[in-house]
C-alpha cells in the first residue's frame, strides 16, 4: 500500500503547487501581519514534511538577502514598520517557495511527468537542465583555474572575460553536449512514440495529501481570521 | 605524357567531377527541399544541447528572486536581459529550427515557478518571438533570425508583467504606492526609456551571443 507508506520526498507536483500557493498568498498579503504567521507556520509545516534541509539551507539567505531589503524599506519609507513588514513578508514568500522546489528530485520529476504522458523531449530536457547544475559548477570552476594558470586577467576585465572564460566554458557545453546525447543514443533513447515503462512510479500517499491539506487550510485560516 | 601522368590526370579530373556532383547536388538541396522545409524533426542531440544551454541561462539568472521584490518598473528584464538573450540565442544558432527558443522556455518554466512564478509566462513570450521570426526570416537559417527572437524574448514580457502587477497588486488594496513604482509610476516617459532599456541590453545579449557562436562555428564545434 503505497499510499500509507512513509516517504521523504514530496510528490513533485504537489512540491510545485505547494510552492505556488505560498509564493502567491505571500505576495498578495505580504501588508498583512497574518502573512507573517503564515510564513511561519508554513515553514514548520515544510520542516515537518521532509523539507527541513532545504529550510535551513534558505533560512540563512533570508535572514541576509531579506534583511537588508527590510531595512532598505523601513529607512525608505520613513521609519515604517509596515512597510518592511510588507518586504520582509515578500522575501519570506520567495525563499519560502524555493524550498518545496529544491527538495525534488531530477529523477523524480522526470518520473512524474513521464507518467503524466509529458512528451519525451520535454521530459528529457528538463531532466538533463535540472541535474547539469552541478556539472556547470565544476565546469565553472575548472575554467577558473585554467585561467589562474595561464595567469590570464581578472575576470571582471570584458576581454578577458570573453575569451579566457565564456569562449573555453562554452566550447565546454558544445562537447559536453555532443557526449551526452551519443551516450543517451547509444542506450536507445528514443524521442518517437515508442513505449517506455516507468519502474519506479511516483504516487501520491497520506503525507502529501496532509500537506497540501494543511497548506490550503493556513491560507483559509489567514483570509478568514 | 607519360601512362603514369595521364592517369593522375584522369583521377583529378574524377574528384573534381565527384566533388561538382556533389556540389549541385547540396546547392540544389538547399534551394529546393532544404529551404522549403521550414519545421524539421528534432533529434536527441539538439533537445540536450538545449537543456545545456538553458541551464546556463537558468544558473546566471538565480538572482531573480532578488529583483522581484525592487519596486522599479522593468528592473527584472534589466537585470536578467543579458543572461536571456546571449545563451538563447547560442542555443538557437546551434539548433536552427523552429521552436528551439520555445523548447528552452519549457525548460526553464519549472524553475520560474518557484523564482517568479509570473516569469512562467516567458512561454507564451517564447511562442510570439518564434512567431514573429518565422513570418519575417522564414526560419533560423540567418544569424539575424536567431538574434532578432533573442532580442525579442525578454522585453515581450515587459506588457504581461504590467499587466500582472496592475491587477495583482490591486487586489491588496494598499500596495498603490509600490504598484506605481512598479509599472513605472504612470509615467508614459519611465515607461519608454526603460523598454528601449531593455531592448538594447537584449540586443546587446543576442549580438554577444551571435559573436560567440559564429567563433564556434569557425572553430568547428558548432555543426
Amino acid at each position: 500500500m503505497a499510499f500509507f507508506r512513509y516517504k521523504r520526498n514530496l510528490y513533485p507536483l504537489i512540491a510545485i503547487a505547494s510552492a505556488l500557493i505560498i509564493m502567491v498568498f505571500g505576495l498578495v498579503m505580504a501588508r498583512t501581519v497574518v502573512c507573517s504567521y503564515f510564513l511561519a507556520g508554513a515553514f514548520v509545516w515544510l520542516f515537518i514534511f521532509g523539507c527541513w534541509k532545504q529550510c535551513l539551507k534558505a533560512l540563512p539567505l533570508f535572514i541576509t538577502v531579506g534583511g537588508i531589503f527590510t531595512l532598505i524599506a523601513y529607512y525608505a519609507a520613513n521609519n515604517n514598520l509596515f512597510a518592511a513588514l510588507a518586504m520582509a513578508n515578500r522575501f519570506g514568500a520567495v525563499f519560502l517557495a524555493i524550498a518545496p522546489g529544491m527538495s525534488i528530485q531530477a529523477v523524480a520529476m522526470t518520473r512524474n511527468l513521464s507518467q503524466l504522458h509529458t512528451p519525451r523531449a520535454i521530459t528529457l530536457g528538463m531532466l538533463i537542465t535540472m541535474s547539469f547544475v552541478p556539472v556547470l559548477r565544476g565546469e565553472i570552476k575548472r575554467v577558473r583555474e585554467a585561467m589562474k594558470t595561464r595567469g590570464a586577467g581578472s575576470i571582471l576585465n570584458p576581454k578577458i572575460f570573453y575569451r579566457a572564460f565564456l569562449i573555453p566554458l562554452v566550447t565546454r557545453l558544445v562537447d559536453i553536449s555532443d557526449t551526452l546525447s551519443l551516450s543517451i543514443e547509444t542506450r536507445g533513447f528514443t524521442l518517437g512514440k515508442s513505449k517506455y515503462t516507468v519502474y519506479k512510479r511516483e504516487v501520491i500517499n497520506y503525507m502529501d495529501v496532509a500537506y497540501i491539506l494543511g497548506l490550503i487550510a493556513g491560507v483559509v485560516l489567514a483570509v478568514v481570521l | 605524357m607519360t601512362p603514369r601522368e595521364k592517369a593522375i590526370l584522369e583521377l583529378v579530373r574524377l574528384s573534381e567531377e565527384e566533388q561538382r556532383i556533389a556540389d549541385e547536388a547540396e546547392k540544389h538541396g538547399e534551394s529546393g527541399k532544404g529551404k522549403r522545409k521550414v519545421f524539421q524533426k528534432y533529434m536527441i542531440k539538439n533537445i540536450v544541447f538545449l537543456a545545456i544551454i538553458t541551464c546556463c541561462t537558468l544558473v546566471t539568472g538565480a538572482i531573480m528572486p532578488l529583483l522581484v521584490n525592487v519596486p522599479l518598473f522593468g528592473i527584472i528584464q534589466l537585470g536578467l536581459g543579458i543572461q536571456f538573450s546571449l545563451f538563447p540565442v547560442i542555443g538557437m544558432m546551434k539548433v536552427r529550427k523552429p521552436f528551439a527558443l520555445l523548447l528552452q522556455s519549457l525548460f526553464i518554466s519549472v524553475f520560474l515557478v518557484f523564482m517568479f512564478p509570473p516569469m512562467v509566462l516567458l512561454i507564451a513570450c517564447a511562442l510570439v518571438a518564434e512567431l514573429l521570426t518565422l513570418l519575417i526570416f522564414r526560419g533560423y537559417k540567418n544569424d539575424w533570425a536567431c538574434v532578432f527572437a533573442g532580442t525579442l524574448y525578454m522585453p515581450l514580457t515587459l506588457p504581461l508583467l504590467y499587466m500582472y502587477y496592475n491587477v495583482f497588486y490591486t487586489v491588496s488594496g494598499e500596495e498603490k504606492a509600490a504598484v506605481s513604482m512598479f509599472i513605472g509610476g504612470g509615467n508614459a516617459g519611465v515607461i519608454i526609456g526603460i523598454t528601449i532599456a531593455v531592448i538594447a541590453v537584449c540586443f546587446v545579449g543576442s549580438v554577444i551571443g551571435m559573436v560567440i557562436a559564429r567563433e564556434l562555428k569557425k572553430a568547428g564545434k558548432l555543426k
